[in-house]
C-alpha cells in the first residue's frame, strides 16, 4: 500500500525493471518514475536498453521481471488489461511502421474506428485535424508509399495521438530519416511538448533535449547511470562513460 | 508420326474431357483455398494443440503423393461407408492436398508481413483478431496471389491423376483415343497441347502479379 501512496500523482512508477533476451540481460533492474506532463529523453549508446525499455512499458515487450505502475494502476498481465493499456500510451517507432496498404487518413483513423468503435464519419474528421496538426493535409490521401520518411513518420505520431494517449513514447523517431527531413518530425514533437503532452523520447538530437526536456536520463549496459536537467548532463556529466557518449555523439 | 487428322477429328472428345478438367480445377481450388486460409491461419495463431495438428496435416500430405489421396478417397473410404462419386471424391482429395500447399503460402505470406505493422497495431490497442483482420491480411492479400496463381497452374496439371479412378479428363479421353486409334502420340500431342494452352495464362498471369508486388 506503501507504494500506491507514494505513486500518488505519478503517471509512471518504472520499479525494478529487468528485460533477458534468453539468457542475455539488457534491462538489469531500472526504476524512475515520471509526473503528468513531465517530458523525459532517454539517452545511451547502441545496445545500453534504451529503447528495449520503452518497449516494456507498453509491453510489446513484455517485461522478465520488475513493477510497472500507470496512471495509478499496477501493470501486470492477468490483473490489469494490457491492451487496454496501450490505448492510453501511444507509440511511435523508429521504423515508422505505417500501414502501407491505407491511406493517411486511413492509418489515422483506424485506431478509434477498430479499438474504440468511433464512428468512421467522425474518425476521419478528428483524422483530418491531426493530420493539419502535423502539416500534412494535403497528402490525406496518399499512401505511405508515396511519402517521404518525414512524412511517414509524421503519420505515425498522428495515428498514435488519434487515441488520445495519456503517454507518448518514441522509440528514436527520427533516426531513419533523412538528415534534411528531420526537423520536421522534431518540430511537430516540440509543439506536442508545448501542447503539455507527456512523452519519453528515446533519441540522440542534443538540441531537440535541450529545448524540450525536464529530465535526461543516460543508459548504458542496461543500468541507469545518470539522471538529470538536460544542462547538468549535458554541462557537468559525472560519469565518464556519459562524458564520452557525449562528445562522440557531438563529434557525429 | 503425329496424325494431325487424329487430334482434329477427336476435338470435341478431347475437349470436353478438358471441360472436365477445368471445372475439377475450379472446383477444387476454391475449396482448398478457404480450406488453405483457414487451416493456415489455425497454424499460426490455434495454439499449441490446434497448431500441431495443423502441422501434422500438412506434413502428411506434403510428404506422400496426391495419386495416393485419390485412391484412398474412392476404394477406400467406401469401405466405412463414405462413398463418394467420381467427381466429389476427386475434388474432395485433390481440395485436402492443395489445401496443405495453400495453408503453407498463407503462412509464408503472412510471416514476410515485418513485425513492426503487428507491433503497431498493438500498440494501438488492438487485440491479436483487430490486428490480423484491419492490418496484417490485407496486406498479404496481394503477396499470396502470385504463388495462389502457382498452385492453380499445377492443380490443372495434378487433375490429371483422377484417370487412375476412371474419371473422363482430357488426359484419360487421350488415352482413349490412343486406344482406339492405336495411335498414342497424336491425342497426348494433342493433350499436351490443350494443357500449355489452359497452364501459360496462369502462370504468365502469376509472373505479372509477382513484378506488380515488387
Amino acid at each position: 500500500m506503501a507504494g500506491s501512496m507514494m505513486s500518488q500523482g505519478k503517471l509512471l512508477v518504472v520499479d525494478d525493471l529487468h528485460k533477458s533476451f534468453g539468457s542475455l540481460e539488457v534491462i538489469k533492474g531500472v526504476s524512475f518514475d515520471m509526473d503528468f506532463k513531465e517530458r523525459l529523453v532517454l539517452m545511451g549508446p547502441s545496445g545500453s536498453g534504451k529503447s528495449t525499455l520503452v518497449r516494456c512499458i507498453n509491453w510489446i515487450e513484455p517485461p522478465s521481471a520488475g513493477r510497472i505502475t500507470f496512471d495509478g494502476k499496477l501493470v501486470e498481465p492477468g490483473k490489469c488489461d494490457i491492451r487496454r493499456l496501450r490505448e492510453d500510451i501511444g507509440m511511435v517507432f523508429q521504423q515508422f511502421n505505417v500501414f502501407p496498404h491505407l491511406t493517411a487518413l486511413q492509418n489515422v483513423a483506424l485506431g478509434p474506428i477498430v479499438v474504440k468503435k468511433t464512428a468512421r464519419k467522425a474518425a476521419e474528421v478528428e483524422a483530418m485535424e491531426l493530420l493539419a496538426k502535423v502539416g500534412l493535409s494535403h497528402r490525406a490521401d496518399h499512401k505511405p508509399g508515396q511519402m517521404s520518411g518525414g512524412e511517414q513518420q509524421r503519420v505515425a505520431i498522428a495515428r498514435a495521438l488519434a487515441m488520445h494517449p495519456k503517454l507518448m513514447l518514441f522509440d528514436e523517431p527520427t533516426s531513419s530519416i533523412d538528415v534534411e527531413l528531420i526537423h520536421e518530425v522534431l518540430d511537430v514533437m516540440v509543439r506536442l511538448a508545448d501542447e503539455g503532452m507527456t512523452m519519453i523520447v528515446v533519441t540522440h538530437e542534443m538540441g531537440f533535449a535541450k529545448e524540450v526536456a525536464d529530465r535526461v536520463i543516460f543508459m548504458d549496459q542496461g543500468l541507469i547511470i545518470e539522471s538529470g536537467s538536460p544542462s547538468e548532463v549535458f554541462e557537468h556529466p559525472q560519469q565518464e562513460r556519459t562524458l564520452s557518449f557525449l562528445s562522440k555523439v557531438l563529434l557525429a | 508420326m503425329i496424325k494431325w487428322s487424329i487430334i482434329f477429328d477427336n476435338l470435341p472428345f478431347l475437349l470436353a474431357g478438358a471441360w472436365t478438367t477445368l471445372t475439377l480445377t475450379v472446383a477444387s481450388m476454391i475449396f482448398a483455398t478457404v480450406a488453405g486460409l483457414l487451416v493456415g491461419l489455425l497454424n499460426m495463431f490455434g495454439g499449441k494443440v490446434i497448431g500441431a495438428i495443423t502441422r501434422v496435416y500438412i506434413e502428411a500430405i506434403r510428404g506422400t503423393p496426391a495419386l495416393l489421396l485419390i485412391l484412398i478417397v474412392y476404394y477406400a473410404l467406401p469401405r466405412i461407408g463414405l462413398n463418394l462419386p467420381q467427381f466429389p471424391a476427386a475434388v474432395v482429395s485433390l481440395a485436402v492436398c492443395y489445401a496443405a500447399y495453400i495453408a503453407e503460402v498463407f503462412r509464408a505470406a503472412v510471416e514476410s508481413i515485418p513485425k513492426g505493422q503487428s507491433e503497431a497495431a498493438f500498440s494501438l490497442g488492438m487485440n491479436r483478431a483487430q490486428a490480423l483482420r484491419h492490418v496484417i491480411l490485407p496486406q498479404t492479400f496481394r503477396r499470396v496471389l502470385p504463388p495462389l496463381a502457382n498452385e492453380f497452374a499445377a492443380l490443372i496439371k495434378d487433375t490429371s491423376l483422377v484417370s487412375v479412378i476412371a474419371m473422363q479428363d482430357l488426359l484419360f479421353n487421350a488415352k482413349i483415343i490412343g486406344a482406339r486409334t492405336a495411335n498414342f502420340l497424336s491425342p497426348l500431342i494433342g493433350a499436351a497441347l490443350i494443357y500449355l494452352i489452359m497452364t501459360t495464362p496462369v502462370m504468365q498471369w502469376s509472373r505479372n502479379l509477382e513484378k506488380k508486388v515488387e
